[in-house]
Protein backbone atom coordinates (compact mmCIF):
# COMPACT_ATOMS: atom_id res chain seq x y z
CA UNK A 1 0.00 0.00 0.00
CA UNK A 2 1.44 3.40 -0.94
CA UNK A 3 1.81 6.43 1.31
CA UNK A 4 -1.31 8.61 1.15
CA UNK A 5 -0.78 11.88 -0.73
CA UNK A 6 0.10 14.96 1.32
CA UNK A 7 -2.13 18.01 1.30
CA UNK A 8 -0.21 20.03 -1.27
CA UNK A 9 0.23 23.75 -1.67
CA UNK A 10 0.75 24.95 -5.22
CA UNK A 11 4.22 24.78 -6.77
CA UNK A 12 7.16 22.50 -6.11
CA UNK A 13 10.91 23.02 -6.00
CA UNK A 14 13.99 23.40 -3.83
CA UNK A 15 11.97 25.68 -1.54
CA UNK A 16 9.67 22.84 -0.72
CA UNK A 17 8.86 22.49 2.96
CA UNK A 18 7.43 19.07 3.61
CA UNK A 19 6.04 17.64 6.84
CA UNK A 20 5.13 13.99 6.73
CA UNK A 21 3.28 12.30 9.62
CA UNK A 22 5.06 14.66 11.97
CA UNK A 23 4.85 13.83 15.68
CA UNK A 24 6.45 16.21 18.17
CA UNK A 25 6.01 17.52 21.70
CA UNK A 26 7.70 18.05 25.01
CA UNK A 27 9.14 15.56 27.49
CA UNK A 28 7.51 12.62 25.73
CA UNK A 29 4.06 14.14 25.29
CA UNK A 30 2.53 14.56 21.83
CA UNK A 31 1.46 18.04 20.77
CA UNK A 32 1.65 17.39 17.04
CA UNK A 33 0.25 14.01 16.14
CA UNK A 34 0.58 13.14 12.48
CA UNK A 35 0.88 16.53 10.78
CA UNK A 36 1.36 16.30 7.03
CA UNK A 37 1.53 19.06 4.45
CA UNK A 38 3.79 20.30 1.73
CA UNK A 39 4.29 23.80 0.37
CA UNK A 40 6.74 25.75 -1.71
CA UNK A 41 5.07 28.67 -3.47
CA UNK A 42 6.16 32.07 -2.12
CA UNK A 43 3.19 33.38 -0.14
CA UNK A 44 1.92 33.95 3.36
CA UNK A 45 0.57 30.75 4.86
CA UNK A 46 -1.48 31.65 7.90
CA UNK A 47 -1.25 29.03 10.62
CA UNK A 48 -4.41 29.03 12.69
CA UNK A 49 -5.79 27.04 15.55
CA UNK A 50 -7.04 27.34 19.10
CA UNK A 51 -4.61 27.54 22.01
CA UNK A 52 -2.82 24.23 22.43
CA UNK A 53 -3.45 23.14 18.84
CA UNK A 54 0.29 22.96 18.19
CA UNK A 55 1.13 26.13 16.25
CA UNK A 56 4.20 27.08 18.30
CA UNK A 57 5.32 23.45 18.47
CA UNK A 58 5.07 23.20 14.68
CA UNK A 59 7.20 26.33 14.26
CA UNK A 60 9.77 25.11 16.78
CA UNK A 61 10.00 21.76 15.02
CA UNK A 62 10.42 23.30 11.58
CA UNK A 63 13.06 25.64 13.04
CA UNK A 64 15.02 22.59 14.17
CA UNK A 65 14.70 23.44 17.86
CA UNK A 66 12.50 20.47 18.72
CA UNK A 67 13.38 17.06 17.41
CA UNK A 68 10.39 15.15 15.99
CA UNK A 69 9.58 11.95 17.81
CA UNK A 70 7.98 10.60 14.64
CA UNK A 71 7.63 11.43 10.97
CA UNK A 72 9.83 13.94 9.22
CA UNK A 73 10.22 17.58 8.24
CA UNK A 74 12.42 18.43 5.28
CA UNK A 75 13.33 21.61 3.49
CA UNK A 76 14.34 20.99 -0.11
CA UNK A 77 14.80 17.35 0.82
CA UNK A 78 17.17 18.10 3.71
CA UNK A 79 15.95 17.32 7.24
CA UNK A 80 15.35 20.42 9.37
CA UNK A 81 17.84 20.73 12.20
CA UNK A 82 20.61 20.07 9.70
CA UNK A 83 22.79 23.20 9.38
CA UNK A 84 22.06 23.29 5.65
CA UNK A 85 18.35 23.65 6.46
CA UNK A 86 18.72 25.96 9.42
CA UNK A 87 20.61 28.54 7.42
CA UNK A 88 17.66 28.80 5.04
CA UNK A 89 15.19 29.68 7.82
CA UNK A 90 14.32 32.72 9.84
CA UNK A 91 12.42 32.15 13.07
CA UNK A 92 10.58 34.76 15.09
CA UNK A 93 9.32 33.31 18.34
CA UNK A 94 6.09 34.38 20.06
CA UNK A 95 8.27 35.70 22.90
CA UNK A 96 10.44 38.58 21.77
CA UNK A 97 13.83 36.93 22.33
CA UNK A 98 15.44 40.24 23.22
CA UNK A 99 18.59 39.95 25.33
CA UNK A 100 18.60 42.19 28.39
CA UNK A 101 21.44 44.52 29.24
CA UNK A 102 22.00 45.77 25.69
CA UNK A 103 21.21 48.87 23.74
CA UNK A 104 19.19 48.56 20.54
CA UNK A 105 22.16 48.69 18.16
CA UNK A 106 24.09 46.26 20.34
CA UNK A 107 21.17 43.83 20.31
CA UNK A 108 20.99 43.97 16.53
CA UNK A 109 24.73 43.36 16.29
CA UNK A 110 24.22 40.41 18.62
CA UNK A 111 21.58 39.04 16.23
CA UNK A 112 23.82 39.75 13.23
CA UNK A 113 26.66 37.84 14.86
CA UNK A 114 24.40 34.86 15.56
CA UNK A 115 23.16 34.82 11.97
CA UNK A 116 26.56 35.46 10.46
CA UNK A 117 25.36 38.73 8.90
CA UNK A 118 27.54 41.78 8.33
CA UNK A 119 27.49 44.61 10.85
CA UNK A 120 26.72 46.98 7.95
CA UNK A 121 23.31 45.39 7.69
CA UNK A 122 22.47 46.60 11.18
CA UNK A 123 22.56 50.25 10.11
CA UNK A 124 20.47 49.57 7.03
CA UNK A 125 17.85 47.59 8.94
CA UNK A 126 17.58 50.20 11.71
CA UNK A 127 16.89 52.81 9.06
CA UNK A 128 14.42 50.59 7.21
CA UNK A 129 12.43 49.81 10.35
CA UNK A 130 12.59 53.36 11.69
CA UNK A 131 14.48 52.44 14.84
CA UNK A 132 17.53 54.62 14.23
CA UNK A 133 16.33 57.19 16.82
CA UNK A 134 16.25 54.37 19.40
CA UNK A 135 19.68 52.98 18.63
CA UNK A 136 21.31 54.09 21.88
CA UNK A 137 18.34 53.25 24.10
CA UNK A 138 18.51 50.28 26.43
CA UNK A 139 16.02 47.61 25.43
CA UNK A 140 14.54 47.69 28.92
CA UNK A 141 13.52 51.31 28.31
CA UNK A 142 11.46 50.53 25.21
CA UNK A 143 7.71 50.15 24.93
CA UNK A 144 6.23 46.78 23.92
CA UNK A 145 5.75 48.02 20.37
CA UNK A 146 9.31 49.30 20.11
CA UNK A 147 10.68 46.03 21.48
CA UNK A 148 8.64 44.08 18.96
CA UNK A 149 9.98 46.24 16.17
CA UNK A 150 13.54 45.47 17.29
CA UNK A 151 12.64 41.81 17.55
CA UNK A 152 11.18 41.79 14.03
CA UNK A 153 14.20 43.70 12.68
CA UNK A 154 16.41 40.65 13.07
CA UNK A 155 14.66 38.77 10.27
CA UNK A 156 15.62 41.55 7.89
CA UNK A 157 19.34 41.34 8.64
CA UNK A 158 19.72 38.61 6.10
CA UNK A 159 17.81 37.07 3.24
CA UNK A 160 16.58 33.53 3.78
CA UNK A 161 14.09 31.29 2.04
CA UNK A 162 11.53 30.43 4.73
CA UNK A 163 10.22 32.76 7.41
CA UNK A 164 8.54 31.32 10.51
CA UNK A 165 6.71 34.14 12.27
CA UNK A 166 4.90 33.10 15.44
CA UNK A 167 2.34 35.75 16.37
CA UNK A 168 4.46 38.70 15.23
CA UNK A 169 1.72 41.25 15.90
CA UNK A 170 0.34 40.01 19.21
CA UNK A 171 -0.13 42.66 21.92
CA UNK A 172 0.67 45.49 19.53
CA UNK A 173 -1.30 48.62 18.85
CA UNK A 174 -3.00 48.69 15.42
CA UNK A 175 -0.49 51.11 13.91
CA UNK A 176 2.60 49.06 14.73
CA UNK A 177 0.79 45.85 13.81
CA UNK A 178 -0.08 47.32 10.41
CA UNK A 179 3.54 48.37 9.84
CA UNK A 180 4.75 44.87 10.61
CA UNK A 181 2.11 43.33 8.36
CA UNK A 182 3.29 45.58 5.52
CA UNK A 183 6.85 44.40 5.99
CA UNK A 184 5.76 40.79 5.97
CA UNK A 185 3.63 41.31 2.87
CA UNK A 186 6.72 42.67 1.12
CA UNK A 187 8.67 39.57 2.08
CA UNK A 188 6.04 37.18 0.81
CA UNK A 189 6.49 38.26 -2.80
CA UNK A 190 9.58 36.08 -3.00
CA UNK A 191 9.61 34.04 0.19
CA UNK A 192 7.59 31.41 1.95
CA UNK A 193 6.17 32.91 5.15
CA UNK A 194 4.42 30.83 7.80
CA UNK A 195 2.53 33.28 9.98
CA UNK A 196 0.56 32.36 13.07
CA UNK A 197 -2.05 34.68 14.47
CA UNK A 198 -5.10 34.69 16.70
CA UNK A 199 -6.48 37.67 14.82
CA UNK A 200 -8.78 36.23 12.18
CA UNK A 201 -9.28 39.54 10.43
CA UNK A 202 -5.54 39.99 10.14
CA UNK A 203 -5.23 36.42 8.87
CA UNK A 204 -7.86 37.04 6.22
CA UNK A 205 -6.24 40.32 5.22
CA UNK A 206 -2.73 39.04 4.61
CA UNK A 207 -2.91 35.29 4.08
CA UNK A 208 -3.28 33.58 0.76
CA UNK A 209 -3.34 30.09 2.24
CA UNK A 210 -4.50 28.71 5.56
CA UNK A 211 -2.99 25.86 7.51
CA UNK A 212 -5.39 25.11 10.33
CA UNK A 213 -4.40 22.88 13.23
CA UNK A 214 -6.75 21.20 15.61
CA UNK A 215 -5.63 18.91 18.42
CA UNK A 216 -2.24 18.45 16.82
CA UNK A 217 -3.49 17.60 13.34
CA UNK A 218 -4.11 19.52 10.12
CA UNK A 219 -7.82 20.26 9.92
CA UNK A 220 -7.62 22.40 6.77
CA UNK A 221 -4.90 23.35 4.33
CA UNK A 222 -5.69 25.34 1.25
CA UNK A 223 -6.37 28.77 -0.21
CA UNK A 224 -8.35 31.11 2.03
CA UNK A 225 -10.74 31.68 -0.89
CA UNK A 226 -11.86 28.08 -0.65
CA UNK A 227 -13.10 28.52 2.88
CA UNK A 228 -16.82 28.98 3.11
CA UNK A 229 -18.49 29.81 6.36
CA UNK A 230 -21.11 27.34 7.55
CA UNK A 231 -23.10 30.36 8.70
CA UNK A 232 -23.55 33.42 6.56
CA UNK A 233 -24.36 36.39 8.76
CA UNK A 234 -25.36 39.72 7.25
CA UNK A 235 -25.32 42.94 9.26
CA UNK A 236 -27.83 45.65 8.40
CA UNK A 237 -27.40 49.25 9.51
CA UNK A 238 -30.43 51.51 9.06
CA UNK A 239 -30.89 55.23 8.60
CA UNK A 240 -33.44 55.36 11.42
CA UNK A 241 -35.02 52.91 13.90
CA UNK A 242 -37.85 50.78 12.60
CA UNK A 243 -40.52 48.73 14.38
CA UNK A 244 -40.12 46.13 11.64
CA UNK A 245 -36.77 45.18 13.17
CA UNK A 246 -38.09 44.49 16.67
CA UNK A 247 -36.70 41.23 17.98
CA UNK A 248 -33.85 41.03 15.45
CA UNK A 249 -30.55 40.39 17.28
CA UNK A 250 -28.00 43.23 17.17
CA UNK A 251 -24.22 43.60 17.33
CA UNK A 252 -23.35 47.27 17.80
CA UNK A 253 -25.34 49.25 15.24
CA UNK A 254 -25.93 46.19 13.05
CA UNK A 255 -29.03 44.01 12.96
CA UNK A 256 -27.93 40.44 12.31
CA UNK A 257 -29.55 38.09 9.79
CA UNK A 258 -28.37 34.52 9.35
CA UNK A 259 -28.86 33.53 5.72
CA UNK A 260 -28.18 30.39 3.66
CA UNK A 261 -25.59 32.32 1.63
CA UNK A 262 -24.79 35.56 -0.22
CA UNK A 263 -27.35 34.72 -2.90
CA UNK A 264 -30.11 35.38 -0.34
CA UNK A 265 -29.07 38.99 0.28
CA UNK A 266 -31.11 40.69 -2.51
CA UNK A 267 -34.30 38.99 -1.34
CA UNK A 268 -33.71 40.10 2.25
CA UNK A 269 -33.09 43.69 1.17
CA UNK A 270 -36.26 43.70 -0.91
CA UNK A 271 -38.21 42.33 2.03
CA UNK A 272 -36.86 44.99 4.38
CA UNK A 273 -37.60 47.73 1.86
CA UNK A 274 -41.18 46.50 1.52
CA UNK A 275 -41.53 46.87 5.31
CA UNK A 276 -40.32 50.46 5.18
CA UNK A 277 -36.84 49.84 6.58
CA UNK A 278 -34.33 52.31 5.16
CA UNK A 279 -31.08 50.39 4.80
CA UNK A 280 -27.93 52.45 5.07
CA UNK A 281 -25.37 49.64 4.90
CA UNK A 282 -25.27 45.85 4.53
CA UNK A 283 -22.10 43.90 5.32
CA UNK A 284 -20.97 40.38 5.88
CA UNK A 285 -20.39 39.95 9.62
CA UNK A 286 -18.99 36.45 9.86
CA UNK A 287 -15.44 35.37 9.12
CA UNK A 288 -15.13 31.90 7.62
CA UNK A 289 -11.90 31.45 9.56
CA UNK A 290 -13.96 31.38 12.76
CA UNK A 291 -15.25 27.96 11.76
CA UNK A 292 -11.71 26.61 12.03
CA UNK A 293 -11.83 27.22 15.76
CA UNK A 294 -15.08 25.36 16.39
CA UNK B 1 14.00 45.54 0.03
CA UNK B 2 17.24 43.81 -0.89
CA UNK B 3 18.47 41.62 1.90
CA UNK B 4 21.97 40.39 2.53
CA UNK B 5 22.66 36.74 1.89
CA UNK B 6 24.28 34.53 4.48
CA UNK B 7 27.85 35.61 5.18
CA UNK B 8 30.32 34.59 7.86
CA UNK B 9 29.58 31.73 10.27
CA UNK B 10 28.27 32.74 13.70
CA UNK B 11 30.92 34.35 15.84
CA UNK B 12 31.59 33.65 19.50
CA UNK B 13 28.89 34.92 21.84
CA UNK B 14 31.10 34.70 24.92
CA UNK B 15 32.32 38.34 24.97
CA UNK B 16 28.79 39.72 24.77
CA UNK B 17 27.48 37.18 27.29
CA UNK B 18 30.26 38.18 29.66
CA UNK B 19 29.47 41.85 29.23
CA UNK B 20 25.77 41.33 29.76
CA UNK B 21 26.50 39.28 32.87
CA UNK B 22 28.56 42.13 34.30
CA UNK B 23 25.68 44.54 33.63
CA UNK B 24 22.95 42.24 34.96
CA UNK B 25 24.95 41.15 38.01
CA UNK B 26 26.60 44.45 38.82
CA UNK B 27 24.91 44.75 42.21
CA UNK B 28 26.13 41.31 43.30
CA UNK B 29 29.56 42.06 41.84
CA UNK B 30 29.70 45.25 43.88
CA UNK B 31 28.50 43.45 47.01
CA UNK B 32 31.07 40.68 46.67
CA UNK B 33 33.85 43.19 46.12
CA UNK B 34 32.67 45.47 48.96
CA UNK B 35 32.44 42.62 51.49
CA UNK B 36 35.97 41.52 50.63
CA UNK B 37 37.21 45.07 51.12
CA UNK B 38 35.47 45.33 54.48
CA UNK B 39 36.96 42.04 55.65
CA UNK B 40 40.41 43.09 54.46
CA UNK B 41 40.16 46.28 56.49
CA UNK B 42 38.84 44.40 59.52
CA UNK B 43 41.74 41.93 59.43
CA UNK B 44 44.39 44.49 58.56
CA UNK B 45 46.05 44.35 61.95
CA UNK B 46 45.51 40.66 62.66
CA UNK B 47 48.44 38.31 63.26
CA UNK B 48 49.75 36.67 60.05
CA UNK B 49 48.45 33.23 61.03
CA UNK B 50 45.00 34.63 61.77
CA UNK B 51 44.93 36.48 58.47
CA UNK B 52 46.13 33.38 56.59
CA UNK B 53 43.44 31.17 58.10
CA UNK B 54 40.56 33.65 57.98
CA UNK B 55 40.65 35.88 54.92
CA UNK B 56 41.22 33.16 52.28
CA UNK B 57 38.55 30.98 53.86
CA UNK B 58 35.91 33.63 53.27
CA UNK B 59 36.92 34.60 49.75
CA UNK B 60 34.76 31.89 48.11
CA UNK B 61 31.67 33.43 49.72
CA UNK B 62 32.34 36.74 47.99
CA UNK B 63 33.24 35.10 44.69
CA UNK B 64 30.04 33.02 44.54
CA UNK B 65 27.97 36.06 45.45
CA UNK B 66 29.67 38.14 42.77
CA UNK B 67 29.16 35.50 40.09
CA UNK B 68 25.35 35.58 40.16
CA UNK B 69 25.18 37.71 37.00
CA UNK B 70 25.91 34.63 34.89
CA UNK B 71 22.89 32.84 36.26
CA UNK B 72 20.71 35.93 36.03
CA UNK B 73 21.45 36.17 32.31
CA UNK B 74 20.86 32.44 31.78
CA UNK B 75 17.54 32.46 33.62
CA UNK B 76 16.34 35.63 31.89
CA UNK B 77 17.41 34.54 28.42
CA UNK B 78 15.56 31.27 28.74
CA UNK B 79 12.35 32.93 29.90
CA UNK B 80 12.49 35.63 27.23
CA UNK B 81 13.07 33.28 24.33
CA UNK B 82 16.67 34.30 23.59
CA UNK B 83 17.77 30.66 23.73
CA UNK B 84 14.96 29.68 21.40
CA UNK B 85 16.32 32.20 18.95
CA UNK B 86 19.90 30.99 19.35
CA UNK B 87 18.93 27.34 18.90
CA UNK B 88 17.00 28.14 15.72
CA UNK B 89 20.15 29.68 14.27
CA UNK B 90 22.33 26.69 15.00
CA UNK B 91 23.85 27.54 18.40
CA UNK B 92 24.20 24.31 20.38
CA UNK B 93 22.81 23.87 23.92
CA UNK B 94 26.29 23.02 25.19
CA UNK B 95 27.59 26.34 23.85
CA UNK B 96 24.80 28.21 25.64
CA UNK B 97 25.57 26.33 28.84
CA UNK B 98 29.32 26.84 28.50
CA UNK B 99 28.94 30.57 27.90
CA UNK B 100 26.88 30.87 31.10
CA UNK B 101 29.47 29.04 33.17
CA UNK B 102 32.36 31.00 31.70
CA UNK B 103 30.55 34.30 32.28
CA UNK B 104 30.01 33.37 35.93
CA UNK B 105 33.67 32.42 36.22
CA UNK B 106 34.64 35.79 34.75
CA UNK B 107 32.60 37.55 37.40
CA UNK B 108 34.02 35.36 40.18
CA UNK B 109 37.56 35.99 38.93
CA UNK B 110 36.89 39.73 39.08
CA UNK B 111 35.79 39.52 42.71
CA UNK B 112 38.76 37.29 43.49
CA UNK B 113 41.11 39.81 41.93
CA UNK B 114 39.56 42.64 43.92
CA UNK B 115 39.63 40.59 47.12
CA UNK B 116 43.24 39.51 46.67
CA UNK B 117 44.37 43.02 45.81
CA UNK B 118 42.48 44.52 48.73
CA UNK B 119 43.29 41.79 51.24
CA UNK B 120 46.95 41.37 50.44
CA UNK B 121 47.44 45.10 49.88
CA UNK B 122 46.01 45.93 53.29
CA UNK B 123 47.90 43.05 54.92
CA UNK B 124 51.27 44.08 53.54
CA UNK B 125 50.61 47.76 54.07
CA UNK B 126 49.93 46.99 57.72
CA UNK B 127 53.32 45.31 58.10
CA UNK B 128 52.36 41.72 57.30
CA UNK B 129 54.92 39.50 55.65
CA UNK B 130 54.53 36.73 53.06
CA UNK B 131 54.20 33.33 54.67
CA UNK B 132 53.88 29.77 53.42
CA UNK B 133 50.57 29.42 55.28
CA UNK B 134 49.14 32.40 53.44
CA UNK B 135 50.34 31.17 50.05
CA UNK B 136 48.90 27.70 50.69
CA UNK B 137 45.56 29.06 51.92
CA UNK B 138 45.14 31.17 48.84
CA UNK B 139 46.63 28.83 46.24
CA UNK B 140 45.24 25.53 47.51
CA UNK B 141 41.93 26.66 48.93
CA UNK B 142 40.66 30.19 48.22
CA UNK B 143 41.14 30.26 44.46
CA UNK B 144 40.12 26.66 43.61
CA UNK B 145 37.22 26.71 46.10
CA UNK B 146 35.96 30.03 44.69
CA UNK B 147 36.04 28.75 41.12
CA UNK B 148 34.60 25.33 41.99
CA UNK B 149 31.86 26.93 44.10
CA UNK B 150 30.99 29.25 41.25
CA UNK B 151 30.82 26.46 38.67
CA UNK B 152 28.84 24.25 41.04
CA UNK B 153 26.26 26.87 41.98
CA UNK B 154 25.92 28.21 38.43
CA UNK B 155 25.54 24.75 36.90
CA UNK B 156 23.05 23.60 39.52
CA UNK B 157 21.16 26.88 39.10
CA UNK B 158 21.02 26.37 35.33
CA UNK B 159 19.62 22.87 35.75
CA UNK B 160 17.10 24.24 38.19
CA UNK B 161 16.17 27.06 35.84
CA UNK B 162 15.76 24.70 32.91
CA UNK B 163 13.40 22.47 34.88
CA UNK B 164 11.13 25.14 36.25
CA UNK B 165 8.87 28.01 35.36
CA UNK B 166 10.09 31.51 36.17
CA UNK B 167 9.43 32.31 39.80
CA UNK B 168 10.88 34.63 42.36
CA UNK B 169 12.13 33.91 45.85
CA UNK B 170 13.57 30.63 47.04
CA UNK B 171 11.76 28.68 44.32
CA UNK B 172 13.82 30.47 41.72
CA UNK B 173 17.31 29.37 40.70
CA UNK B 174 18.56 32.74 41.85
CA UNK B 175 17.28 31.95 45.33
CA UNK B 176 18.76 28.46 45.44
CA UNK B 177 22.06 28.82 43.64
CA UNK B 178 23.84 31.07 46.16
CA UNK B 179 22.90 28.67 48.95
CA UNK B 180 24.38 25.78 46.97
CA UNK B 181 27.48 27.80 46.29
CA UNK B 182 28.15 29.18 49.76
CA UNK B 183 26.95 26.10 51.66
CA UNK B 184 30.18 24.12 51.25
CA UNK B 185 32.26 27.19 52.09
CA UNK B 186 30.31 27.80 55.28
CA UNK B 187 30.71 24.14 56.17
CA UNK B 188 34.46 24.43 55.70
CA UNK B 189 34.55 27.58 57.82
CA UNK B 190 32.77 25.88 60.70
CA UNK B 191 34.74 22.64 60.41
CA UNK B 192 38.11 24.34 60.13
CA UNK B 193 37.26 26.47 63.14
CA UNK B 194 36.46 23.49 65.36
CA UNK B 195 38.94 20.91 64.03
CA UNK B 196 42.52 20.59 65.28
CA UNK B 197 44.91 23.02 63.59
CA UNK B 198 46.87 20.14 62.12
CA UNK B 199 43.83 19.14 60.05
CA UNK B 200 43.28 22.61 58.61
CA UNK B 201 44.84 21.94 55.21
CA UNK B 202 43.31 18.48 54.86
CA UNK B 203 39.88 19.96 55.43
CA UNK B 204 40.25 22.94 53.14
CA UNK B 205 42.06 21.25 50.27
CA UNK B 206 39.80 18.20 50.54
CA UNK B 207 36.69 20.38 50.40
CA UNK B 208 37.99 22.24 47.35
CA UNK B 209 38.77 18.94 45.63
CA UNK B 210 35.35 17.43 46.41
CA UNK B 211 33.46 20.52 45.26
CA UNK B 212 35.63 20.72 42.15
CA UNK B 213 34.84 17.10 41.32
CA UNK B 214 31.12 17.70 41.88
CA UNK B 215 31.22 20.77 39.63
CA UNK B 216 33.07 18.90 36.89
CA UNK B 217 30.55 16.05 37.10
CA UNK B 218 27.68 18.49 36.60
CA UNK B 219 29.48 20.12 33.67
CA UNK B 220 30.17 16.72 32.09
CA UNK B 221 26.49 15.80 32.36
CA UNK B 222 25.32 19.02 30.74
CA UNK B 223 25.18 17.60 27.20
CA UNK B 224 22.77 14.87 28.32
CA UNK B 225 20.69 16.89 30.79
CA UNK B 226 20.35 20.23 29.04
CA UNK B 227 18.50 19.25 25.88
CA UNK B 228 17.04 21.88 23.56
CA UNK B 229 13.50 21.53 24.88
CA UNK B 230 14.69 22.46 28.38
CA UNK B 231 15.95 25.77 27.07
CA UNK B 232 12.64 26.88 25.56
CA UNK B 233 10.66 29.71 27.06
CA UNK B 234 7.87 28.47 29.31
CA UNK B 235 5.87 31.62 28.48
Amino acid sequence: MGTPPLPEGPGEGSLQLRCRDLVAGYYGSKVLDGVSFSLSEPAIYVVLGPNGAGKTTLFRTIAGILEPSGGSVTLGGVPVGDPASQERLHFLSHVDGIPDGLRVDEALRFYARVQGADDDEVERVMERLAILPLRHSFLSQLSAGQRKRVSVARIFLQERDIYLLDEPTSNLDPKVAAEIRDLVLGLAREKVVLYSSHNLYEAREIGRHVLALKQGRVSFFGPIGELRSERYVLGIRTLRPSDALAGVPKRGEYYLYELPGPESVPALLRDLESKGVQVREAREMGNPLEDLFT
Amino acid sequence: MALARRGAPPGSLLPITLRRSFVAGRIYLAMGSAFSLLLAVALARARPIVFATTFPLEMPLFAVLGSLGGLIIFSGDRAKGVFEYLLAYGVRPTTIFGNGVLAALGLAATVLAVALAAGLGTYFASGGTPTADLAKSIGLYAVPMSLAGTVFSTTAGMYWASLSSPRSGFNSPLGVAPLLGVGPTVLVLVTAETAPAADFYWITVGAAAILGAAALTLVAASGRLLRSERLLSPL
